[in-house]
């Protein structure tokens, strides 16, 4: 029997959401949080719509003043934006000829080499053929302006095979790839020295081996490098510790479709899964125990994840150019928003703040309580809570 | 006693006799409001005053649930999509279709039969033994033969029921069930077609993944259609089903003749009118699709990424519609 009725959510918390997808567009998305659950939607749009500028990856440089975002395009080229008006900043072109060599990842590094001002930063792009290039940009008032670093190290990460994944760890010393032909490796990103390369599993009692396919890969946690969570084709979630053996130490099978996306959570041992039939799980790590999936009407391939680094939400988006924002704890889809085009990339801007949110906020709360306490509909009651909870964090936070 | 519901009644006998009475009692009503609106009707026309206007039915169509996705006429970055989609080249002319047909692995009966009329429905459709070769493999031996489209009829207990029309060379795959299916020779009066090229019907293709699965079907057929051959073949989408037509259509000119009765003064008049009337001829074959799953790419059950894939949890309504 199907549910008819509708669970209440306790409706989107504000928060800043970018998505980027297949004709090279950006969008911003913006919840507004507040007690009437307002719904998140599109308040910008950067670009023109041009196939050949299909956005292949994107990170953001989430940081209080000028947060950057890098994008890597079809056409191999890579262009650094200003997250809060999406002006251009410096746009490096011909990373790789289009034709036979796509970029895979592009990440920006905050506080590679000794300068850490919030005018330059370093780029590092990894491309399918395993070329990796890392440079740093001294950025201008315009694109003009600004200074690219004249000898960028370039080194290459694999000799056959195609690199999927990459992804650099959280104080940017070591960088993970993995591929299709290419077991997943660690790279020392100062001495550029591969220090660790995993082993594939054995073959099965079939006598069958799997080739080797990784689609996806992240870090588990912020503080350690050395445990990381990587998705295959063949629809394997793995865990490797670097520190004990070069084999999986745990290996899940999660549905029957390709892994396309794994976002780690802040504390450390829980993940989330997406895979190409568009089902989203959450997983948690140390005992490869399923925790629940994320059940919404996502009919499309899941492309990306991405965890907001202060608020309980996860945002995913993928092939039904929906991007649809969960609640982790609950697993409640909070908002969806339907971006017309298949979506590549989502990134949190986490420093999003609504405009003159201090007295906003307070009378919010008062009529809040007005309103709760007559009134002691179960329902109604439990919703209002929670945002009401929420909402005195927030104050509290901005307080702070 | 009158508001006992005859649910309620316990003895079979009462029961029907109450339910009976009930159902007469509303069909006397429902008589008696047709009058009055038949009577209003005919003061207002009597009186040259508008009718007061018909009530539209509630159907399930009308009544479908508000979807976001529908395509809307003056959106620059839905135009943008089709030109950078993977169907924009044969749809523009610069390609023309060339389909490959193929069967799965055991086929047999109304499988070869359904085969022989879809060669042809679709121009320059060429059908090929499927013999024991992965699907993988035709796919890559038709992209070096410059074949734009596979289709794939799966046959099932000797009766075709499913449908799986892979676009080339990246183009998205998709997956649909087959039923209703009806051959030209089961059809009564049935024509059979020219070879000219078929014009196209396409209706209620209206969401963004309508509009794509409508421009998957489309890119099979050549996109110059020969108005001399009169054939027309249409896709009909009605809550998520399509339904497939072919037909002959013909204009006939008619001179129909006024009757003598009404007056003689006429006369002249009446030998001069002439009628177009348009007959259609059906030439089969008749079948019905049901889109599954649309898929990323060409066929790749394993890592294939899906666009769209039909799931159990979206079945929560029955006015909420995906094409």
């Amino acid at each position: 029997m199907p549910r008819t009725t509708t669970v209440e959510s306790s409706g989107c918390p504000p928060l800043r959401a970018l998505t980027f997808d297949v004709l090279g567009l950006i969008k911003v998305v913006e919840a507004r949080g507040g007690q009437n659950g307002d719904a998140a939607k599109v308040v910008e749009r950067w670009g023109e719509p041009d196939a050949s500028k299909c956005v292949l990856s994107a990170s953001i440089l989430d940081r209080e003043s000028h947060p950057l975002i890098g994008i890597a395009r079809k056409s191999g080229s890579v262009e650094i934006i200003s997250a809060i008006n999406g002006d251009l900043q410096v746009q490096i072109p011909d990373l790789c000829q289009p034709e036979d060599d796509s970029i895979v990842g592009v990440h920006l590094l905050q506080k590679h080499k000794s300068d850490s001002s919030s005018r330059s930063c370093a780029l590092l792009a990894s491309t399918t053929k395993g070329h990796v290039r890392m440079e740093s940009v001294k950025l201008g008032e315009t694109p003009a302006k600004s200074v690219r670093d004249p000898s960028p190290t370039v080194w290459n990460v694999c000799g056959s095979g195609n690199i999927l994944c990459s992804k650099v760890s959280e104080d940017e010393n070591h960088a993970l790839f993995g591929g299709k032909g290419v077991e997943v490796n660690i790279w020392d990103l100062h001495k550029r020295e591969k220090i660790w390369t995993a082993k594939s599993p054995p073959k099965d009692n079939l006598g069958i081996f799997t080739p080797t396919w990784f689609t996806c890969a992240t870090f588990l946690s912020k503080d350690d490098n050395r445990k990381f969570v990587a998705g295959t084709n063949s629809h394997q979630v793995r865990l490797y510790d670097i520190s004990a053996q070069r084999r999986p130490v745990i290996s899940i099978d999660f549905r029957e479709t390709a892994i396309k996306a794994v976002s780690e959570d802040n504390d450390g041992n829980t993940i989330y899964v997406g895979n190409g039939s568009g089902d989203l799980a959450t997983f948690d790590i140390r005992t490869g125990k399923l925790l629940g999936c994320f059940i919404g009407k996502c009919a499309g391939s899941i492309r990306a994840i991405a965890r907001h680094p202060e608020l309980p939400v996860i945002a995913s988006c993928g092939l039904d150019s929906y991007l649809r924002i969960w609640d982790v704890q609950s697993r409640q889809l909070l908002s969806a928003v339907y971006l017309k085009q298949h979506l590549t990339s989502v990134v949190f801007d986490s420093h999003f703040r609504i405009e003159a949110p201090a007295p906003q906020v307070e009378t919010a709360v008062e009529e809040d309580c007005a309103e709760a306490t007559p009134v002691k509909r179960k329902k109604e009651h439990r919703g209002t809570r929670k945002a009401k909870s929420k909402s005195s964090k927030r104050s509290k936070r901005e307080e702070d | 006693m009158k508001d006992l519901l005859p649910s309620a009644i316990k003895n079979k006998e009462k029961r029907s006799e109450v339910h009976a009475k009930l159902k007469h009692q509303k069909k006397l009503e429902k008589k008696k409001k047709a009058k009055v609106r038949e009577a209003a009707e005919k003061q207002a026309l009597e009186l040259g005053e508008e009718p007061p206007a018909r009530p539209i039915p509630r159907t399930i169509e009308n009544t479908r649930e508000l979807d976001e996705t529908v395509c809307k006429p003056d959106d620059e970055e839905l135009f943008a999509g089709n030109d950078a989609d993977e169907f924009s080249c044969i749809l523009k002319e610069e390609r023309t279709p060339k389909v490959l047909i193929t069967t799965s692995r055991f086929h047999s009966s109304r499988g070869p039969a359904f085969i022989d009329e879809l060669i042809s429905v679709i121009p320059n459709a060429h059908y090929h033994k499927r013999g024991t070769y992965d699907l993988k493999k035709i796919v890559e031996y038709a992209n070096n033969k410059d074949f734009t489209s596979i289709i794939v009829v799966h046959t099932n207990r000797r009766e075709p029921d499913a449908l799986l029309v892979i676009g080339l060379p990246s183009g998205p795959t998709a997956h649909f069930k087959l039923s209703k299916l009806v051959l030209r020779k089961d059809i009564k009066n049935h024509g059979n077609p020219t070879n000219h090229q078929p014009e196209l019907v396409f209706n209620n293709f209206t969401t963004r993944l309508g509009h794509r699965i409508g421009r998957l079907i489309q890119s099979l057929f050549p996109q110059d259609p020969n108005f001399r051959g009169r054939r027309v073949v249409t896709f009909h989408n009605q809550r998520d089903f399509i339904f497939f037509r072919h037909h002959r259509y013909i204009f006939e000119t008619k001179e129909s003749k006024e009757p003598q009765s009404k007056g003689k003064g006429k006369k002249e008049e009446a030998k001069t009118q002439e009628k177009v009337i348009t007959r259609l001829q059906e030439c089969g074959p008749r079948f019905t699709l049901k889109l599954i799953s649309l898929q990323h790419g060409t066929f790749d059950t394993k890592g294939g990424e899906y666009e769209w894939t039909h799931k159990p949890e979206m079945d929560t309504s029955r006015r909420r519609f995906f094409l």
